[in-house]
């Protein structure tokens, strides 16, 4: 499978997420599998860990507020019905596994080219050279912006404007380290780009790794998971129509 | 448009858009502080107005992206807040970048445009946010607006006016937070970068 084939693929399957219902997502969570299985294998246990982690608390935090505080559907309030905490339950229930849904099929996905650099999955993808080029240069920041929070974090620390450990005063100063986290990394930018970079004439050699050689194009695979999404998506809007639950 | 000091600009403050926005969403209180870089890069570009507007769109957009993969899946939902926000951000709040670096600060002038610019741009997205919360996830994201939702709906609300009325308690305190730390980062940024970030691309030789 190709980069251009996933992101495709992945697109599809969100978009058909957002319009099924339960029985449009036990088509689609079938889909998910078939293709978690083929194309990632065991990796994908570690991608659906990644979204249990991810929705668990938020289904947690959307059953205090509907089971627990508002005790109705959305749909019974809508219809102005008294309403249960079940039917609440049950649209907490829908709602979660539709974002499990979207967010497994992502990580997934992400699993798929875990053995490429983010480097060569750019330089895969059929994009305009801009779009490319800002997103090379916002993944090269993440170092510069991973230090400038080290180095900012220590000195506030060692002058006693913040502490390690959950304190008022961080709460009170930690707006402080934000500033510096920015300065910091806006002085470094800053010095690269008048300097370093012209030197090592770095922006010139980027725009060639990124340009592909031959305009990149679909494998056979691509087509099929590309199609079996829209399949699954015409049949989720069929359902929809003849009233399927 | 895109010249390389915008496109490291847009970087970081997508970066200052996930970093501050992924927190706050996670202690699950009733703001957001996820557009505080948006802001900032239009403010950062502003004479050119278009520029200004695509770019905090772009960085709104990756931080967008990326917080949607990693911390808040309904994020992507709100694209379209996301556009009038750096519309606003560009159109409106970047008016007072001088007033913004004035020194010393006029603080009564900087108060109020803090507030007035944080109203306007909660005002809007508290609009165009309200169809998407209460039609495509029916009142609650994983924000903690929800419990101002609930708050409504327990009052004997409709959905769509307990998401509005949330919306439009929560979003002009949270915008006018978020345009005083932009405008207080902004004032604190070397005059240097904002020079590089403002400068036009060059024409190419005849």
């Amino acid at each position: 499978m190709t980069p251009n084939g996933a992101v495709v693929f992945v697109v599809i399957v969100i978009a058909a997420a957002m319009l099924a219902r339960v029985s449009g997502l036990v088509v689609l969570a079938s889909l998910c599998s078939l293709f978690a299985v083929t194309e990632v294998g065991l990796g994908a246990v570690a991608a659906l860990r990644r979204a249990v982690v991810l929705i668990f608390p938020l289904a947690i935090f959307m059953i205090i507020v509907w089971v627990g505080v508002v005790g109705r559907s959305p749909a019974q309030i809508a219809a102005d019905q008294p309403g249960s905490r079940s039917a609440a339950l049950v649209y907490v229930t829908v709602i979660s596994a539709r974002l499990f849904l979207i967010v497994a099929i992502v990580q997934v996905a992400a699993f798929r080219f875990a053995a490429l650099t983010p480097l060569q999955f750019i330089r895969a993808l059929y994009a305009p050279l801009a779009m490319k080029r800002v997103a090379v240069l916002t993944l090269s920041l993440v170092e510069t912006l991973q230090q400038a929070i080290d180095r900012a974090y220590t000195a506030l620390v060692a002058s006693g404007v913040i502490t390690r450990r959950f304190s008022m005063r961080n709460l009170l100063n930690g707006w402080i380290l934000v500033q510096t986290v920015w300065l910091t990394a806006v002085t470094s930018v800053t010095g690269r780009m008048r300097d370093k970079w012209p030197i090592e004439k770095t922006l010139n050699l980027l725009d060639p790794l990124l340009t592909l050689e031959r305009k990149s194009e679909l494998g056979e695979r691509d087509k099929i998971w590309i199609l079996s999404s829209v399949v699954a998506g015409c049949v989720i809007i069929w359902m929809d129509l003849h009233g399927a639950r | 448009m895109f010249t390389t000091p915008r496109i490291i600009a847009i970087a970081l403050c997508a970066a200052l858009n996930f970093a501050v926005g992924s927190i706050v969403y996670l202690t699950k209180l009733p703001i957001y502080l996820d557009s505080i870089g948006t802001i900032l890069c239009a403010l950062l570009i502003y004479p050119d107005r278009i520029a200004a507007f695509v770019c905090a769109f772009l960085a709104a957009m990756i931080s967008t992206v990326i917080t949607t993969l990693f911390i808040n899946p309904f994020l992507i939902w709100f694209t379209l807040t996301e556009v009038a926000i750096a519309f606003i951000a560009a159109f409106v709040v970047a008016r007072g970048d001088a007033l913004f670096r004035e020194r010393p600060l006029p603080i009564v002038k900087f108060v109020i445009r803090v507030i007035l610019s944080g109203i306007v741009l909660g005002l809007v997205s508290a609009i165009v946010s309200a169809p998407v919360v209460a039609y495509v996830f029916g009142g609650v994201t994983g924000s903690g607006s929800a419990f101002l939702v609930a708050f409504f709906l327990k009052a004997g609300q409709h959905l769509m006016s307990a998401v509005l009325h949330s919306g439009l308690t929560a979003e002009p305190i949270d915008k006018s937070l978020q345009v005083l730390l932009a405008a207080l980062l902004f004032r604190s940024t070397p005059k240097d970068f904002i020079a590089m970030v403002r400068a036009r691309p060059h024409a190419a030789p005849t």
